[in-house]
């Protein structure tokens, strides 16, 4: 599903991001990136969306290079990611609806068909009575699953979330988690990007933690690290 | 319709629109997008009042400089229909050949009428006129010649035919010189010609700064939507669809500044109407001004929507571009 060929990614002004690094996430697979902040995280996860592009070796999704991939491809490209922020990115002065509405808009979706899927994935999330309400009338747990909403509300075959779990509380973290193992289940590949070593833990899913930009270890994460 | 993963088989339940649909929801799309950028100038509608009128204003100046220029192609026209011609007969000729010719000049088809001011009339006029009197007395014998001023008829007013019929008058025999007086026409035409070349250097002038106005305007609402347009592209939109409100809201400019173009235009020609009245009266004239008919305000109004569009489109082309996620 993802595959990290030697890849090094150097930002301008020298900074070495990700230094030969390699992996693969199967499908359907959830995985687990971590490490400490300025590690390469979310180098990763912007090499993965084409927000930043490699130095030298190559990324695959699919199968495909990502380096093949025009500046034109990029937009439908990223139309088969969903992601996830920490800071969940919402429009402030857009309802709800409007918010996880908007992949389906742009790919073109009539009203109707918005509006059942929109409902469909707030659901799913648990904010099925939000749709109306703006993002700033909702707490900050029910913000990041507007978020997750609108990053699963075209299906995705592939999800990658940034930190989702930053800001919340461990339960509510939890509840997050739990949402991404629900969409695994079904199929979707997941990568998440944390550094909650406790979630981590407790999960025992496959982890891959990044150390000054190296990949050191790809497996289950140990409680003594 | 997924990229990376066509047919989406493994992954995600599969997802999909058909082709018509597709098109549908294409102009679909754009007619939201449309009435969109229409909402969203209502929701500051001092700001957007304001470009229009820049726009609109703008476009009057060469407006009311063309209807102008029209006008006086107008009258220039009228005075070239009047144009009359000078013919001065032969000194020796005698009143019995004076009064022949006359005759055979009136019956001509191309002549619409005649005046003869003899030698005697034309003395008279002169001393009269010029204050000369005495100084007349002491010639021997008048030396002005007999004058026949001819107006041509309907069909021999145009330049080239009146010159036509002025070359067939040289050619009489009783005829010493025969004068078309176009010298004036001439001088009025260059005149109407450098207006027209100013109000064609003004419009060109003016027309840039509006684009660059409405361009600079456009920048500033991309700039302001930095962070949506970020999360749009994050989301799988392309550039084109980004771009699409803000190139209606260039439209809007340019649709509505047109109208402000049409009022102002009225306004000021109704202003000046009362001055270009008195003048005309003063030369005896009945000349009226005459404002936008509909195939020139369908030009204004296509050229200020012309306008809105380049305007937004450099904008758009430039910094939607530029935006990328972090």
């Amino acid at each position: 599903m993802i595959k990290f060929e030697q890849v090094s990614k150097a930002y301008p002004g020298g900074f070495q991001a990700l230094n030969n690094v390699s992996f693969n996430v199967e499908p359907g697979e959830m995985a687990f990136l971590t490490g400490h902040s300025g590690a390469g995280k979310s180098t990763v996860l912007k090499l993965i969306s084409m927000m930043e592009r490699p130095t030298a070796g190559r990324v695959l999704i699919n199968g495909h290079d990502l380096k093949k991939i025009s500046r034109k491809q990029v937009a439908y490209a990223r139309r088969d990611i969903g992601m996830i922020f920490q800071d969940h990115r919402l429009l402030m002065d857009r309802t709800v609806f409007d918010n996880v509405a908007l992949p389906l808009l742009i790919e073109g979706y009539s009203m109707g068909e918005a509006r059942k899927r929109v409902q469909a994935a707030l659901e799913k999330v648990g904010l099925g009575d939000k749709i109306r309400h703006y993002p700033r009338m909702l707490s900050g747990g029910e913000q990041q699953r507007v978020g997750i909403a609108r990053a699963v509300v075209n299906k995705p075959p592939l999800l990658l979330a940034d930190e989702p779990t930053g800001n919340l509380d461990p339960k509510l973290s939890a509840e997050i988690i739990k949402l991404f193992e629900d969409f695994n289940r079904v199929g979707v590949s997941v990568v998440i990007a944390t550094h909650d070593l406790g979630l981590i833990a407790r999960l025992r899913y496959r982890t891959l933690t990044l150390k000054d930009g190296r990949m050191i270890n790809d497996g289950l994460v140990e409680e003594n690290l | 319709m997924s990229f990376l993963f066509r047919g989406r088989q493994q992954g995600a339940q599969q997802v999909k629109i058909s082709l018509g649909r597709r098109f549908l929801t294409f102009w679909l799309h754009h007619a939201q997008q449309c009435i969109g950028s229409l909402g969203e100038l209502a929701r500051y509608p001092f700001a957007s009042l304001m470009t229009m009128a820049v726009l609109g204003l703008s476009l009057t100046l060469p407006a009311t400089l063309y209807v102008i220029v029209k006008n006086t192609d107008a009258v220039g026209a009228n005075f070239q229909q009047a144009s009359e011609m000078t013919l001065f007969l032969r000194q020796d000729l005698s009143e019995q050949e004076v009064a022949t010719f006359h005759k055979r000049v009136q019956v001509n088809p191309a002549v619409a009428s005649t005046r003869l001011i003899d030698k005697a009339a034309g003395l008279a006029d002169f001393r009269q006129r010029s204050g000369f009197g005495e100084a007349l007395d002491t010639l021997e014998n008048n030396p002005l010649p007999d004058v026949l001023i001819v107006t041509p008829a309907e069909s021999y007013r145009h330049p080239a035919a009146a010159e036509q019929l002025l070359q067939q008058m040289q050619q009489q025999r009783e005829v010493d010189q025969a004068r078309l007086d176009v010298g004036w026409l001439q001088r009025f035409q260059a005149i109407v010609r450098l207006i027209q070349d100013g109000f064609l250097g003004l419009a060109l002038l003016l027309s840039i700064a509006v684009v660059l106005i409405v361009g600079n305007t456009i920048r500033l609402n991309i700039s302001s939507k930095r962070d949506e347009i970020a999360v749009m592209k994050l989301v799988g939109a392309t550039d084109a669809y980004i771009q699409r409100p803000f190139l209606y809201t260039g439209l809007w400019y340019g649709l509505l500044g047109g109208v402000i173009t049409w009022i102002a235009t009225g306004v000021l020609l109704w202003w000046l109407s009362a001055a270009v009245r008195d003048i005309a009266e003063l030369y005896d004239s009945q000349f009226r001004l005459t404002g936008l008919n509909i195939t020139e305000m369908g030009v204004v109004w296509g050229f200020a929507i012309g306008i809105g569009l380049l305007g937004s489109y450099l904008a758009v082309r430039k910094h939607v571009r530029a935006i990328e996620p972090q």
